[in-house]
């Protein structure tokens, strides 16, 4: 591999590979889908990510870049091969939110315990009206009741979320879910609701429904909670923010 | 630690320089090569089965084994991309480092002594404020330098949690409180502790071969000044222009980059594929004891890789249902190791230090839960 050692080739292929990975990074911010990945909060992470990776590339450029002299510096094609996977694997799979497949085996979130969340998040999801609350801001306001199944009865509902029918659930009833994301995907978990709905059998996993409806008394897995019974559920398009940000 | 066998297969053998090729040095150096392909191909293995069984299970087919393959690789890409900025800073700051930063001013200004060095090390997060990604390659770099060991092993340990960021994340979780003091005041003793049981070792027990003989040339040029002519940390010479030698930092930024993204791949990939083979559900249910609760908390750290600047709201998810001591261990255990950092830590020490370096602060942090377990308990 004479080629490779050659310090002008490995030029070439250290801005190159620099260029390309601010191009996959820019492209995925470009369509929004970065965000399947990352908390928005994160977005001047990335640009910054992108300019710097072009800044370095343009820096090996012919005629001005020093070859490095270090033997640790050479790019070998073993480790080429290693840093350009992440595109590689990110071409090949189309990018997609996380889905009902990642809620197997994950805990679901009916009730969040007293302390976990932030008392901000609580106070704001308490000040929204009925209408307004996502599926995370009804789990905020559950949590500040010691009873919420019958402190919330007969409140009206209206969310979106995508399909998610879980095994211990009864016939007619599904639940519907957010993920939540706090940093990156890895650190996703997700908040559920459980919809009763005559039709639920109809709905299949991972299709994104609006949820209409009242919230009553009910249980999941022998634990007491609200339930939305459902006057009307209608498909829709998933969102261009999948996740929620608590 | 097959974990690191199997990364080391690619990248190592041309990367590192070996010794001459003495006979019994190849043999020996295919034999370990099998060894890597043996224990990769057993780990692909493994990954496959346990992939099948939950296919069998479930009888989904392969659509289901499409959508955990997705899952994976949205997984993998999410530690990615939120790592990358992160390690480019890291480099950057590196490649600054090894440019403007003069190796007397290392030595006349840092102390040489453990304990002092240790406390220092600790604490220089204040003034570089990074996270676990971040600090790697500055480092590395400042042990080309010729940073004494101790400040650098305190520095890698304490700074991504010791910095004004991270302090500022955790305070607007938490709050004043128990959970945060005592991340702090923890974080900052375990990375001292570490780094003085590491002051006792020498340079080239701790360092890579590469590491060790800038560390080496740093040390003993520092004094007679002159820096080796082969030495691509040398600083250029004064003539060079300011342009210039911003052009060779980017470089070395560039060069450092692209060698730790190596591991940070590799990282990723082995916390994403824990994160869809491994049921979370499973390790939480399994115990809420002083003991195992620390435990449990511990190797969710180790496994989620979440960058430090960020895991304080992720512990706040679990301060409710666990034990302050095993959240406590959480915040203070993930940012020094996890399992993409100590992967990264593989480009500056060699795999038993690296060993040392996820043990000691693992020991360290479980001692601390427990012991707070116990002490709240009564």
């Amino acid at each position: 591999m004479a080629l490779f050692t050659r310090p002008r080739f490995q030029q070439a292929v250290k801005a190159l590979t620099l260029l390309g990975l601010a191009l996959f990074l820019y492209t995925r911010l470009a369509d929004g889908t970065l965000f399947f990945y990352i908390n928005q909060r994160f977005l001047a992470y990335t640009v910054f990510a992108v300019v710097a990776a072009v800044l370095i590339a343009v820096s090996y450029r012919p005629g001005v870049a020093q070859p490095a002299a270090q033997s640790h510096a050479n790019l070998t094609l073993g480790g080429l091969l290693w840093v350009l996977l992440p595109i590689g694997l990110g071409l090949l799979f189309p990018p997609q939110p996380l889905g009902a497949a990642a809620l197997g085996n994950r805990e679901l979130t009916l009730i969040p315990s007293q302390r976990s969340v932030l008392p901000a998040a609580v106070r704001a999801a308490a000040q929204k009206s009925a209408a307004e609350r996502t599926v995370l801001d009804w789990l905020h306001a559950f949590t500040a009741s010691s009873d919420p199944a019958q402190e919330f009865a007969g409140q009206p509902v209206d969310v979106v979320g995508f399909v998610y029918h879980d095994p211990r659930l009864p016939e007619g009833k599904l639940l519907v879910n957010r993920f939540t994301v706090s940093c990156c995907v890895a650190d996703a978990s997700p908040v559920s609701l459980v919809v009763q709905w005559p039709d639920a059998a109809t709905l299949a996993n991972d299709s994104w429904v609006q949820v209409q409806g009242v919230l009553q008394p009910g249980e999941f897995n022998g634990r007491p909670l609200p339930v939305v019974v459902a006057r009307r559920v209608a498909q829709v398009e998933q969102p261009a923010q999948p996740y929620l940000y608590p | 630690m097959w974990v690191e066998e199997s990364q080391a297969s690619p990248g190592n053998a041309p990367a590192s320089p070996e010794e001459p090729s003495e006979r019994s040095a190849t043999k020996g150096l295919a034999r370990r090569r099998w060894l890597r392909v043996g224990l990769t191909l057993l780990l692909a293995a493994t990954a496959l089965s346990a992939l099948f069984s939950n296919l069998w299970a479930s009888g989904a087919g392969l659509l289901y084994l499409y959508q955990q393959a997705q899952t994976f690789v949205t997984i993998f890409l999410g530690i990615f991309v939120e790592a990358v900025p992160f390690l480019l800073a890291g480099s950057l700051v590196s490649g600054l480092i090894a440019v403007f930063v003069d190796q007397s001013a290392i030595d006349r200004y840092l102390p040489k002594r453990a304990l002092p060095g240790a406390l220092v090390g600790a604490a220089l997060g204040v003034v570089f404020p990074v996270c676990e990604c971040g600090v790697v390659p500055v480092v590395r770099r400042l042990y080309e330098k010729g940073l004494p060991l101790s400040i650098g092993v305190a520095f890698l340990l304490a700074a991504p949690v010791v910095n004004p960021i991270v302090i500022l994340s955790t305070y607007s979780a938490f709050g004043w409180g128990p959970l945060f003091v005592g991340r702090i005041v923890f974080s900052f003793l375990i990375a001292v502790v570490v780094a003085l049981l590491f002051s006792r070792a020498r340079p080239d027990e701790l360092l890579r071969p590469a590491v060790c003989q800038a560390h080496h040339d740093a040390c003993c040029n520092a004094h007679s000044h002159s820096p080796p002519a082969h030495s691509a940390t040398a600083p250029l010479s004064g003539a060079a222009g300011l342009e210039q030698r911003l052009t060779r930092s980017l470089n070395l930024a560039g060069d450092d980059f692209l060698e730790m993204a190596r591991f940070l791949v590799v990282g990723s990939l082995l916390a994403a594929a824990m994160q869809t083979v491994v049921p979370q559900s499973a390790l939480l249910s399994v115990g809420q004891g002083p003991v195992v609760s620390v435990l449990v908390m511990q190797a969710l750290a180790f496994i989620l890789s979440v960058c430090s600047t960020v895991d304080a709201f992720l512990a706040l998810a679990f301060a409710g249902t666990f034990t302050t001591g095993s959240v406590l261990a959480f915040l203070v255990f993930g940012p020094m190791v996890d399992i993409k950092s100590s992967l990264m830590f593989l480009s500056i020490f060699p795999r038993r230090a690296v060993a040392y370096l996820i043990l000691l602060p693992l020991m360290l942090a479980l001692l601390m839960g427990i012991g707070w377990n116990l002490n709240l308990g009564w």
